[in-house]
């Protein structure tokens, strides 16, 4: 591959990203080159030893957006990451998305659930004392505060367990594309 | 802790490489790449994407050098932080080698 073939590969590879990050990145793989031929090498020796560079952009994109999701704990910050780890590979993509599917829907299944319990408590609050509830009418009042409490604490401890989650993947990908591939796997030219 | 550090063990390999080089002299990217491709079996690539996120968890910081052939070269070097990391992730490296050693002892 040509200096301008990889380069044109590199920035196909990392178009919608912020101008700046392009032309950082681009700057790095220049500067590469030049230094590869000043040192008496060809420019198809150089982009050999770089490997492939949409893989690069890839890992680029994904160390951008694991990035964000560390800076703001947000749900397009969360879905960015996973998306930029599952960019990373369509093999990891048949082995995590079942995983992921489990895990999201039971964790969607969950938040469902706490919100209907809280919902039920404020009715039980609401509308219990009305109908001369077995324990008397405190006992609805105190009942449905606490099923609102009780909802409350549940959905606190699910908010993290979604953090701890995102952060599982975020792991997963740099655990992945820093050590397993880079070392073990010949880079591939693209 | 001691789990949080053996992760940060596994994917810092490559990091620890490039922390261990450059605590012995500044240096920039292509020569860190050509090194470590030496040494260890990597694409010449991937230092780049590795060296924008020490930069950006502040373990490194640049400065440009003049060269002699061709535009000014952008040098890392390590920051207080990115010496302390070192220290750190050697010993942490030094004892996980010594605790797999151990077990391959074991086997004939």
């Amino acid at each position: 591959m040509t200096r301008q073939a990889f380069i044109d590969r590199l920035r196909l590879g990392l178009s919608g990203m912020p101008p700046q990050a392009i032309a950082d990145a681009i700057a790095d793989y220049e500067a590469h080159f030049d230094e590869g031929l000043a040192a008496g090498r060809s420019e198809e020796e150089v982009a050999a030893a770089l490997g492939d560079p949409a893989r690069l952009a890839r890992e680029l994109r994904a160390e951008v957006g694991l990035k964000k999701w560390e800076e703001q704990r947000n749900p397009s910050a969360a879905a960015g990451a996973i998306f930029a780890v599952l960019g990373l590979g369509a093999i990891d993509l048949l082995i995590l998305l079942p995983i992921l599917m489990a895990v999201a829907g039971t964790l969607f299944g969950l938040i469902i659930a706490v919100i209907a319990v809280f919902f039920a408590g404020g009715v039980v609050f609401a509308v219990g004392p009305f109908f001369q509830p077995p324990g008397g009418t405190a006992t609805a009042l105190l009942g449905g505060i606490g099923l609102m409490a009780l909802a409350s604490s549940a959905g606190a401890v699910l908010t993290l367990i979604v953090i701890a989650f995102v952060n599982a993947l975020v792991w997963y990908g740099r655990l992945h594309y820093r050590l397993l591939k880079p070392a073990i796997e010949p880079q591939v030219q693209g | 802790m001691a789990e949080a550090v053996q992760v940060q063990l596994k994917k810092g390999v490559l990091e620890l490489c490039v922390l261990a080089l450059l605590s012995r002299q500044d240096s920039y990217a292509y020569e860190i790449a050509s090194r470590l491709a030496e040494g260890i079996d990597m694409g010449e690539g991937t230092i780049y994407p590795l060296m924008r996120r020490m930069q950006t968890d502040g373990l490194v910081d640049t400065y440009l050098v003049e060269s002699s052939s061709g535009p000014p070269r952008k040098y890392y070097k390590l920051t207080e932080a990115g010496k302390q990391s070192f220290t750190a992730q050697k010993a942490e490296w030094a004892a996980f080698s010594r605790a797999v050693e151990a077990i391959l002892g074991d086997t004939k």
